[in-house]
């Protein structure tokens, strides 16, 4: 499950300073490019190393995660949502819900975050070559499954169909909503949307029901397939039947657990869950290594 | 043969490290009924003997309460960070418990797989450690049942065991440790020893062979129920490494720190989405004592726990590990499945 190697960042400056490259707490600093209000409560963000050598020698996975921060504030765990393919910037996606985010809220193009990362390991992009690719989201857990989506569609001859079932509670809820028009016009692309009953508006044209039974009717091809899935445990929990049904097994479920987190470095203590340290080991796991976990997470 | 020193020579030996500016931490009098282990002014300052254990443990001149990671400065749009302040200072802890002393040892695993945490480390590097054997035990204390006891040498860089008359004999564990002492001691015919320590409260091989399957026993929740959340377990405790990071500072500039945290606060699995996978205090007791006897051990080859007893010492409804293991086991070995 793990790729644990020890890392060596041992220098010490002479007089005793823990130095920038040694000091695994110290973020990046990045600029602010663009941010844009998704939906009532939700912003994406783009951002920049602002300097040049750094933003040049970063890359990450796909699944991968980032501490994002605003100083005076804290910092917060957000997966890094654009692709790894796009190389001048990355983007997170945040909902208002406490202080830092109702903080980041009101940060502007030009404005400077903090960021340590990538932590964490990755959807097997490369195992899921040659594949159908189902994936199942909901509410804020699009941005998660977005960077992978943009990942398959940029790597187009890698993969197979692509079925996008994506659901909120009301339509304005949706995030990303251009991106999956977008995707929806894309060759063997198929995206169905759903919000839950009663919060749909007059010209919605997606569908009305909760993502597991949209997921149950959509009657999408299970061969040769894998399932992304990430959302509230409870869309999970009630989506998991659903997938086994149409004859997903459990190693080709994979979902992102959302543990609270606080160092990202497998210090903290924070993200532990059963034998598993979610930000060390995880965030990306199959159903068939949750299984294993107590029911902690 | 051994080597011994005076209680008076060791006295002005710690009063020759202070002098030259080394740090001195040690067993010190806070309250006329409390014994912590904290810097010291002077060289009387410390306890040499009459305590069982302090109310905290070592661990915090390692890993701190409270530690600056770096400064941030806001000037308008940008920020400008600032490394910590240099950590090059040396450091002696004396008359450490051996429960204290190994517990860093312990710590080191986590602190150092994969990430390497450079502020631990450097505390580490730099601070020499000089362990008191204990020729007394109290109702709380189970080195022995965690496989140390009370001249457990783990973690200590020297050793000391009382003698008569006001003599300690000096047993060198480390390099670091006969480089402190040299030239410190005699030589004589005395040699120190110490009691057996406390009697086995639990049977450790048979809890690390059931605990990994027992997340659903009903013991968690019949013996914890009562506590109170206070945390007062992993503040005192030498192994609890939890911790949290904030900002701490004002609109044009501040620290982000890192400090203390608790698995015993209902906050510290909160999620954003308001769902919290531990939401009641045995599921958080549960996690604090697996955590100790299962997941640390089935990961890096320790348990996170040295029997030093402060997590039952020192709760106010005499919990703590010792308490649930010794209930569990019972429990356990009772059941019929
Ligand atoms: S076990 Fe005792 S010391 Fe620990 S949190 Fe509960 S009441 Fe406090
Ligand atoms: S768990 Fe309790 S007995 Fe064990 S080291 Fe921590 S405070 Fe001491
Ligand atoms: S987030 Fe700190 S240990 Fe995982």
């Amino acid at each position: 499950m793990c790729a644990c190697e020890a890392r060596d960042n041992t220098d010490s400056l002479a007089d005793g300073t823990i130095s920038r490259r040694e000091n695994i707490y110290q973020p990046s600093l990045m600029e602010v490019l663009q941010v844009r209000r998704q939906s009532a409560d939700v912003k994406s963000v783009r951002l920049r190393f602002s300097d040049e050598a750094e933003g040049k020698a970063f890359s990450f996975k796909v699944g991968q995660f980032g501490i994002f921060s605003l100083f005076g504030y804290g910092e917060s765990v957000f997966n890094i949502c654009s692709s790894s393919n796009w190389k001048d910037y990355i983007e997170f996606c945040f909902r208002k819900t406490g202080r830092v985010t109702n903080a980041l809220w009101n940060i502007e193009e030009g404005d400077t975050l903090g960021f340590r990362g990538p932590y964490g390991n990755y959807y097997p992009m490369d195992a899921w070559r040659g594949k159908n690719l189902i994936f199942i989201g909901g509410g804020i857990a699009m941005p998660p499954i977005r960077c992978a989506i943009w990942y398959a569609l940029e790597q187009r001859q890698d993969y197979g169909d692509i079925t996008i079932v994506y659901g909120a509670r009301t339509v304005g809820d949706l995030v990303y909503a251009d991106e999956l028009d977008e995707w929806a016009t894309r060759e063997r692309v198929r995206v169905v949307r759903c919000v839950d009953p009663g919060g749909e508006t007059p010209d919605w044209k997606g569908e009305i029901g909760f993502v597991p039974t949209v997921t149950e009717k959509a009657g999408i091809a299970a061969s040769n397939a894998v399932a992304l899935v990430i959302g509230p445990p409870i869309m999970i929990k009630y989506t998991l039947p659903v997938l086994a049904k149409m004859g997903l097994a459990d190693q080709d479920i994979y979902t992102s657990l959302e543990n609270r987190m606080k160092c990202g470095v497998g210090k903290c203590g924070r993200c532990n869950s059963g034998p598993v340290y979610v930000c060390k080991e995880g965030p990306v796991f199959t159903l068939e290594q949750i299984r294993l976990l107590p029911e902690d997470f | 043969m051994s080597e011994v020193i005076s209680a008076r020579a060791l006295r002005e030996l710690i009063g020759g490290w202070l002098k030259a500016g080394i740090r001195v931490a040690g067993p010190r009098r806070v309250a006329t009924d409390q014994v912590a282990y904290a810097w010291l002014d002077r060289p009387e300052d410390c306890l040499l003997g009459g305590y069982i254990h302090p109310h905290n443990s070592i661990k915090e001149f390692f890993f701190p309460r409270h530690e600056s990671l770096y400064e941030y400065r806001i000037e308008g749009k940008k920020i400008a960070l600032k490394n910590p302040e240099p950590l090059a200072d040396e450091r002696i802890v004396i008359g450490a418990r051996p429960c204290d002393a190994a517990a860093m040892p312990i710590l080191d695993h986590v602190f150092n797989w994969d990430f390497k945490d450079p502020f631990y480390n450097r505390r580490r590097e730099q601070t020499t450690v000089v362990t008191l054997a204990c020729r007394e035990h109290d109702h709380e204390c189970f080195c022995t049942s965690v496989g140390l006891g009370p001249d457990a040498e783990r973690g200590s860089d020297v050793m000391l065991y009382e003698l008569d008359g006001d003599m300690y004999e000096v047993r060198c564990v480390t390099d670091k440790g006969g480089n402190l002492m040299a030239g410190r001691t005699e030589t004589s015919q005395l040699t120190g020893s110490v009691p057996p320590g406390p009697a086995k409260k639990f049977d450790l091989a048979y809890l690390r062979e059931t605990i990994g399957s027992k997340f659903e026993s009903p013991v968690w929740t019949e013996a914890t129920l009562r506590c109170m959340a206070c945390g007062a377990c992993a503040y005192t405790c030498p192994t609890c490494h939890c911790f949290d990071i904030v900002d701490e500072g004002n609109a044009r500039g501040g620290i982000r720190a890192k400090n203390w945290d608790a698995c015993q606060f209902p906050m510290f699995t909160l999620h954003a989405s308001g769902h919290n996978p531990r939401n009641t205090q045995p599921q958080r007791q549960r996690q604090r004592v697996m955590h100790k006897f299962s997941i640390y051990p089935d990961k890096f080859g320790d348990v996170l726990c040295t029997g030093c007893g402060n997590c039952t010492r020192h709760c106010s409804v005499h919990l703590g590990v010792q308490t649930v293991l010794e209930a569990a086991e019972k429990s356990w070995r009772n059941a019929t499945v």
